[in-house]
């Protein structure tokens, strides 16, 4: 064994990023091994579309990263160039909505209200350790009742209706309240991005509340594009730990956990080196941290069932395309480019679009979020050029016939659909990069190459994440904790699971 | 309507061409799928075979599993609470499993074949608890209960009996031991083994030899007092040996309804079979620390010595103030031991901590009315029944 660390963790992820920063500032040593040759683990420019900022409760806790957050708009791409831009600023949409869909005007407002009120109650509940369900503690009875006790806060009317929305499908209520299919589309995307759910399966509608919860609790407003990209942020961090003095080991591969009489006692690295700790904790998603790192023999039966079951299989591919030009998109100003772009024109788009990824098959005619974001940065690619970053939804883990067989037939869609938008596109492309689910398992050690580890659904969030028994950033065996997107409240940039799971760490260290 | 019985709903053992011969009663009972003899004369006769000369009966029901692979050894560590890690070839073990609660799921017999192949027997139906508590040990599980004929040969003279049958130097094996044979030009595993608390073997083989091995066993046991044994002269012999049966004194995670119903082996007197220091993790065993650290367990089995002589089936037990302490699960009143005995359920601190002033309250079936009989009982070992010849090696032959 070398020498000693107080802590290891395992993955370089944002997560991980966060956890170690607030470990280092109480003095803790602390080692992150990482299998890629950068950090970042899903946190980079080549995946992620847009990077919200840090809240304040994650940010007062980690050294300060000095990156520029500017704000983007939402643009639901129409055919008839009558797009719909939404910005999360009352008077301009106001403005937008009055002209393109007069009739839904007060109640997109009120809706947004209403929206905006459970999230913050769902996300009061993100900052501290969820209660334990399988054991009779009472702080734990206390958690629970204090959750039920802010819902219940929230007045009888909006009680009731939370009951109601919870288990919801967001197509009823976005049916109930709007006719501009532009604007149903535009919402039923958000709430069905990441996820493995359609705008009609219950339950889609907490999925759009966990998406507010982690942007500013507005349906459009908290939307952000960081200066440099995600990448930019993930250096800050990382600059920041070690100068805390973190060391961060890349190109390192963690083979498995030691584990002597149900206490973990450090890592072994893929090329056989043993490193010591005891305390170690796995920014990896779930079925690897326990299948792979922990290893079954040290698992209950019980458990390993819930494991297994546990719902990880990703939908979202990545489409990285390199412009020798801007191309000209119908009706939209170039330097509305920058900002999100939607195409998913309809609930029923995207539903179709559902049916096909529900039987493991590709939709002719995707739904697309995409941006051109070195229009802002030009750090982002070489002069003269730029990137166009196309986020392509229900492009299902294991695609039937292969991914490998799959790929041109995908890319060839997206173009496809791209033309009708903006004429004389695909003659711009100078080079594409394609990032499969599949991928994204075998490049970043996700299993099932899911963006939040596992499915954002009301069995697998708060107490059930990411299953119960082991909610609590804690695993069976001693010493050996979790901290990635697996794990409450779950994925997306917000740096929380880090966070509470560095807290859960020093409650026992 | 016209039936057609070969398609009857449950399966025959392959000894059925005899078994169903020897039973002049026509009496039969379900067992995991399979039908066999409940009485083939009169339970008493069966009985008496067993503790006076030898009893066969037939064990094919019995679920079996083969474990097989490199780390066949090290799940079936893993599996069972009690440690096997230095488990030797041809000898089998008594084990019980639990879920991640610690709670008992079954218990059965654990044959090593050899270092990576076993065999498990036992009473509940294990392939999908096995099959996934295996997930990640890449080993092979098979069910093999239809492939496996069985026969168990019990008492005094059954080493006798079976060394006529030609099981050479059977005398030698210990308990818990077996042994491979070659006998009439066919393999049958010999195990020291058994369910009736007296000296006894199993009879492991394919079922082609069945019929073969039936007759050659009733022919050399002839002069020995052998006799066909049903289920009904089973249960009387294995209450005075002492040995629990799933599904009467506990019930199996598996098949309990109610969490609360659902038994840790120290609720059940298996104890013995946790143990907590083996080196590497087994099912259960975080939780079954918690409760011995804590001490949280909650009943106890014991055996009970009642006065009278009207056994105690399902009777309720209670302390002094006649408030209600426990069942019995099980009750017989013993022809070899002159006792009425039973193995009953207690709530602690009764039958571990307080053992004066037990009653059962009995109710007696007399021609159609109940006589109600409030009996004082005595806390005794579970094992009412222990011969030395049991255990001695050699075995005795007569």
């Amino acid at each position: 064994m070398t020498k000693n660390y107080d802590v290891i963790i395992i993955g370089g992820g944002h997560n991980a990023l966060v956890c170690a920063n607030i470990l280092a500032k109480k003095n803790k040593k602390v080692l992150i091994c990482e299998a890629r040759d950068t950090c970042g683990g899903l946190a980079t420019n080549d995946l992620s579309n847009f990077t919200p900022d840090f809240c304040s409760k994650v940010k007062s806790e980690i050294d300060n990263i000095a990156i520029n957050h500017s704000s983007v708009s939402s643009i639901a791409l129409s055919e008839t160039g009558h797009h719909l831009k939404l910005t999360g600023k009352e008077a301009e949409d106001r403005k937008t909505l009055e002209q393109l869909a007069p009739e839904d005007v007060e109640r997109y407002f009120k809706l947004q209200k209403k929206l905006s009120l459970f999230s913050k109650t769902l996300g009061s509940f993100m900052h501290s350790s969820p209660p334990r369900l399988l054991h009779k503690n009472f702080s734990d009875y206390f958690k629970l009742f204090k959750l039920g006790l802010n819902v219940r806060l929230m007045g009888r009317n909006n009680f009731n209706e939370f009951a109601r929305m919870i288990g919801l499908n967001i197509a009823d209520e976005l049916e109930d309240n709007f006719k501009n299919t532009l604007l149903q589309g535009l919402i039923s995307h958000d709430a069905v991005t990441g996820s493995n759910l359609g705008p009609r399966s219950p339950g889609s509608l907490i999925n759009l509340l966990f998406r507010m919860a982690n942007h500013n609790n507005s349906l459009f407003g908290g939307i952000q594009q960081a200066k440099g990209g995600v990448d930019a942020v993930i250096k800050s961090l990382e600059d920041n730990v070690v100068k805390r003095g973190v060391e961060i080991k890349t190109s390192s591969f963690v083979k498995r956990c030691i584990i002597e009489n149900d206490q973990v006692k450090g890592i072994e690295l893929g090329n056989g080196a043993l490193i010591h700790a005891d305390t170690v904790i796995s920014s990896a998603d779930p079925k690897s941290t326990y299948f792979c790192l922990l290893g079954t023999e040290h698992l209950d039966t019980d458990f390993k069932r819930r494991i297994k079951h546990h719902r990880s299989k990703g939908r979202v591919s990545k489409l990285q395309l390199t412009l020798n030009k801007v191309p000209e998109f119908k009706n939209l100003e170039p330097t509305e480019l920058s900002q999100r772009l939607v195409i998913s024109p309809s609930i029923d788009y995207i539903e179709e679009n559902f049916n096909y990824s529900k039987f493991e098959n590709l939709s002719p005619e995707p739904i697309l979020e995409f941006s051109i974001p070195s229009l802002e940065d030009n750090s982002l690619c070489q002069d003269g050029q730029h990137i166009m970053n196309i986020q392509i939804q229900y492009a299902p883990f294991n695609v039937k016939g292969g991914w490998e067989n799959k790929k041109t037939e995908c890319i060839d869609n997206v173009l496809t659909i791209l033309e009708k938008y903006a004429p004389g596109i695909k003659s711009c492309i100078v080079g594409q990069d394609f990032i499969s689910p599949n991928d994204i398992e075998k490049n970043f050690n996700v299993t099932g190459g899911h963006w939040h580890h596992g499915e954002i659904q009301i069995d697998q969030l708060f107490m059930l994440r990411p299953i119960p028994g082991a909610a609590q950033y804690k695993t069976p065996v001693n010493g050996l904790y979790m901290c990635g997107a697996g794990t409450h409240p779950g994925g997306g940039m917000t740096g929380i699971p880090g966070k509470n799971a560095a807290h859960e760490v020093l409650k026992n260290i | 309507m016209n039936k057609d019985l070969t398609q009857a709903a449950l399966k025959f053992s392959p000894f059925h061409n005899r078994t169903s011969r020897a039973c002049r009663t026509n009496s039969w009972y379900r067992w995991s799928g399979y039908t066999v003899v409940a009485e083939y004369s009169t339970t008493e006769l069966e009985y008496t075979a067993t503790r006076n000369g030898t009893s066969v009966m037939d064990l094919t029901p019995m679920y079996k599993y083969e474990i097989k692979g490199e780390r066949a050894k090290e799940f079936i560590n893993y599996f069972v609470t009690r440690d096997l890690s230095n488990m030797d070839n041809n000898t089998v073990a008594y084990v019980i499993w639990c879920n991640e609660e610690g709670k008992v799921v079954d218990d059965g017999t654990v044959f090593c074949l050899n270092q990576n192949e076993f065999k498990l027997c036992c009473a509940v139906k294990m392939q999908t608890w096995l099959k996934d508590s295996a997930d990640g040990f890449d080993i092979e599980i098979s069910d093999v209960t239809d492939d496996i004929a069985a026969l168990s040969v019990q008492g005094p003279t059954s080493c006798s009996v079976l060394k006529n049958y030609g099981a050479t130097d059977l005398e030698l094996l210990k308990p818990f031991e077996s042994k491979d044979f070659i006998i009439d030009g066919y393999n049958v595993l010999i195990s020291r083994t058994g369910f009736t608390g007296d000296l006894g073997y199993e009879l492991w083989t394919n079922p082609e030899n069945a019929e073969n091995m039936w007759d050659s066993l009733m022919e050399s046991g002839k002069h020995l007092k052998i006799r066909p044994m049903g289920m009904h002269a089973l249960e009387m012999v294995r209450i005075e040996a002492g040995f629990i049966q799933t599904s009467t004194d506990f019930v199996s995670t598996e098949h309990a309804l109610r969490p609360v119903r659902m038994r840790s082996p120290y609720e059940i007197g298996m104890g013995w079979l946790v143990h907590l220091n083996k080196e590497s993790y087994f099912i259960g065993k975080r939780a079954l620390k918690e409760e011995k650290e804590n001490g949280t367990t909650e009943r106890i089995l014991v055996g009970l010595d009642i006065e009278g002589d009207k056994p105690a089936h399902g009777a309720v037990i209670y302390n002094k103030k006649k408030e209600d302490v426990g069942i019995v699960t099980a009750a017989l009143w013993s022809p070899t031991l002159k006792r009425n005995i039973a193995i009953a359920s207690l709530m602690r601190p009764y039958g571990s901590k307080i053992k004066e002033d037990i009653f059962v309250e009995i109710y007696h079936p007399e021609e159609l009315e109940y006589k109600k009989i409030w009996a004082t009982c005595k806390i005794v070992k579970r094992q009412f029944y222990n011969p030395e010849r049991r255990n001695l090696v050699p075995a005795e032959l007569y």
